[in-house]
């Protein structure tokens, strides 16, 4: 039988996540207690879920994360790798077998500073990726990058530049941060691209 | 040619006398749906089944005592039972052998649809597309189970605002992933 009133995914992802208000609730368990396709959609919800957070275990995602979600992969027993090279400063770095989660600490004012981006440039200053408009709270001190674990460990001796830069009213780009990572590869293997 | 019954003929059927065939069907319908509640409220797998066979069991005692009036309203008063059993089994309230034997173990074979397969290298990428606030918030909630409020927080924005964040980010994903109906 055909549901004639399917509930989005999101809101059955807000059921799954206990972040519906209790009517709402209700009403999306009797809606489930009596259709199957939208219980096929929650289990896609809910696989799609998991799925998120076995990335989030395997460490292989780059992006921001918070120091709560830190606390989290120290709690379930992940080796977290991390390194804070000052402001303009250089720091010496690897990674090993028994790392899962690998962090730069970039050390920033970012008072004042409406959007973010960060930048990873190769040696010479070129830039190969961009993260444009990272969230970053305006009072913290620094921003915390998880780099791709696995792009660490297949990766040849190296430096990366990081760079965090801001925009003032004009749309110009303005240097808050350089960061310089001196990779040396310390696992077996030939290590190159 | 075979003519499925709705929940409201099992029902009545049921409640008409033993009717084995019927009550199979009830349970092989009802089970799945339970078992969902099951494991958003208990976030585990055995005790969503726990509770899937017990509620079970409860609904079918009430139908064969011809007690659920409405027949219609079989959801709203399995939703009424599954709440109870989640209360009865958070305070360890075991009555599962004795019901076991008085209603058969064949009868309650746990009906599990297994959850759909997702290919991990191609969700990996989709998440990676994300934007990077869409990636923090997908990430905040379903890893780290931070409440909307934390993640307006680290945002430092609204809580609404990260619902809609959420909401978008996960129909993005599931257009990537080719699941969206």
């Amino acid at each position: 039988m055909s549901c004639t009133s399917p509930v989005d995914a999101a809101v059955l992802a807000d059921y799954w996540l206990a972040a519906l208000a209790g009517s709402e609730e209700e009403a999306v368990e009797l809606h489930l207690l009596d259709c199957d396709q939208c219980g096929a959609r929650l289990r896609e919800v809910i696989a799609l879920a998991e799925g998120i957070r076995n990335l989030a275990r395997e460490g292989s995602l780059r992006m921001v994360v918070s120091d709560s979600f830190l606390k989290r992969v120290a709690e379930e027993g992940l080796h977290v790798r991390e390194y804070a090279p000052p402001p303009g400063g250089a720091v010496e770095c690897t990674v090993t077998a028994e790392d899962d989660i690998l962090i730069g600490r970039l050390a920033a004012n970012l008072s004042g500073a409406n959007r973010v981006d960060l930048c990873i440039c190769d040696e010479r200053g070129v830039e190969q990726l961009r993260l444009p408009d990272i969230p970053v709270h305006r009072e913290a001190s620094s921003v915390v990058y998880q780099e791709s674990i696995t792009f660490a460990k297949a990766a040849p001796t190296n430096k990366m530049i990081a760079r965090l830069v801001t925009f003032d009213e004009a749309g110009g780009e303005r240097l808050l941060g350089e960061y310089r990572f001196n990779h040396t590869r310390s696992l077996p293997g030939p290590g190159a691209w | 040619m075979e003519i499925e019954l709705n929940d409201a003929e099992l029902v009545l059927q049921i409640g008409s006398g033993s009717d084995r065939e019927a009550e199979a069907e009830l349970f092989r319908r009802m089970a799945p749906r339970i078992r969902l509640y099951g494991l958003r409220h208990l976030r585990d797998v055995y005790a969503a089944d726990d509770l899937t066979q017990q509620v079970l069991i409860t609904t079918l005692e009430a139908l064969r005592a011809g007690r659920l009036r409405q027949p219609e309203k079989l959801a709203s008063f399995v939703l009424g039972t599954c709440r109870m059993t989640v209360l009865d089994l958070r305070r360890n309230a075991q009555r599962k052998e004795a019901l076991l034997e008085k209603f058969g173990a064949d009868l309650l074979a746990p009906v599990q649809p297994s959850m759909p397969h997702l290919d991990h290298e191609q969700l990996a990428r989709c998440v990676q597309n994300l934007k990077e606030r869409e990636r923090s918030v997908v990430v905040m909630t379903f890893y780290d189970e931070q409440s909307g409020a934390d993640v307006a927080s680290f945002l430092g924005v609204s809580e609404a605002n990260v619902r809609v964040i959420r909401h978008r980010a996960i129909h993005q994903l599931r257009d990537c992933m080719g699941v969206a109906s």
